[in-house]
């Protein structure tokens, strides 16, 4: 077919089909990543004080009985450590945390909705109402063939 | 943690210097309003006055054989009871109680310094002692105090460490969270190197002019033109 006789030439660039399809399933992909939503550590994060530290604390509170000063015998400051799997002991912010978030439930419930509604439930796993799996969108393909 | 290991250690290090800056304070502080005079008594000699008792006989004794030899002179030189004899006699018992009197001023000033020597001996020793109490206190708590800050280097050493473990488990248990995204990322990446091979289709729209032309070239053949 020749050209220049009212006919229109077209030259379309286009992404192969496999890249199509491969941008394609990271779109899908990323659609699932995004409503993950935040993944909470339940380990430890603080170091727990250690025997010769705490001697040394108990030094300072003789120090301060010996003269007469006051002193923090007895008293406990700091949380009971806990014990993890390897004998690792320190202090987690986990509780801390559940608890805010537990907080902002019920100080704010209607923010606190919303937030989860962007991501799965962390219990259950059923993807929230304004994730992308609950608003699906058709991804079109071209690659190859004529664009609409 | 428990009381110390060494049973013969009865009392810490800051006990001990508190007992001992104690005792020095007291001491030293008696010692502000205190003389020597208040201690010599304790080191008067018992029997100073025997001793100068019995010396003061010593020289009655003497002076009573001389009065008797000047007596015995006297009485021979056929001058007894006379008035030189009496004055004799009289320079005689002027003598020995001069020499009475010397001899108990020299011992009992000899006692008197000797008391007052030892008592200022034994104050000034006494308040070393307490300078050196409160030396060994302030030793005994810079003992403790070396001990504590072992303790809390090693200890912090120890804390260091076990921080390590729990970083890296935590910097672990991020990778394991993280690893959607991850993937994501190297699904995109993937992706990004193939965005340079882009294809390219071209496509011709026929015109009216193209229409008649492929009908006249048509009509041509079919009729053998």
């Amino acid at each position: 077919m020749s050209g220049g006789k009212g006919g229109r030439q077209n030259n379309e660039v286009t992404m192969p089909a496999f890249a199509e399809k491969a941008l394609q399933q990271g779109v899908g992909m990323a659609q699932d990543v995004s409503a993950l939503g935040y993944v909470p550590y339940y380990g430890p994060d603080v170091a727990a004080f250690s025997p010769q530290q705490q001697a040394a604390f108990q030094g300072t509170n003789q120090m301060a009985d010996a003269f007469g000063m006051p002193s923090a015998t007895g008293q406990q400051y700091m949380p009971q450590a806990q014990t993890f799997d390897g004998g690792i002991q320190g202090y987690s912010s986990a509780p801390a945390f559940d608890q805010a978030v537990s907080e902002l439930a019920v100080r704010r419930p209607g923010q606190a909705d919303y937030l989860g509604s962007f991501t799965v439930d962390p219990v259950t796993g059923i993807p929230g109402s304004r994730t992308p799996a609950q608003r699906p969108v058709a991804l079109e393909m071209q690659g190859g063939r004529k664009g609409k | 943690m428990g009381a110390s290991a060494n049973p013969a250690m009865a009392a810490n290090p800051y006990q001990a210097a508190a007992q001992a800056q104690m005792g020095a304070m007291g001491r030293t502080a008696q010692g502000l309003n205190e003389t020597a005079a208040q201690g010599m008594g304790n080191y008067q000699n018992p029997y100073e006055n025997q001793v100068v008792q019995q010396t003061l006989r010593d020289v009655g004794s003497q002076a009573l054989n001389a009065q008797n030899m000047l007596g015995a002179q006297a009485t021979a030189a056929n001058a007894f009871g006379g008035s030189r004899h009496g004055i004799a006699e009289a320079e005689m018992a002027k003598g020995y109680t001069q020499q009475m009197f010397d001899q108990a001023n020299r011992m009992r000033q000899q006692g008197f310094n000797t008391a007052l020597g030892a008592a200022q001996a034994d104050r000034a020793a006494q308040l070393g002692a307490a300078g050196q109490l409160a030396g060994l206190g302030g030793q005994a708590f810079g003992y403790g105090q070396s001990i504590q800050q072992q303790q809390l280097q090693q200890g912090a050493m120890q804390q260091a460490a076990m921080q390590g473990l729990i970083d890296a488990a935590k910097n672990q248990y991020q990778g394991y969270t993280k690893a959607p995204q991850a993937g994501l990322a190297a699904l995109f990446g993937g992706a990004g190197l193939t965005q340079g091979t882009q294809g390219e289709t071209k496509s011709y729209q026929p015109g009216l002019m193209d229409y008649l032309t492929m009908g006249a070239e048509a009509g041509m053949k079919i009729y053998g033109m």
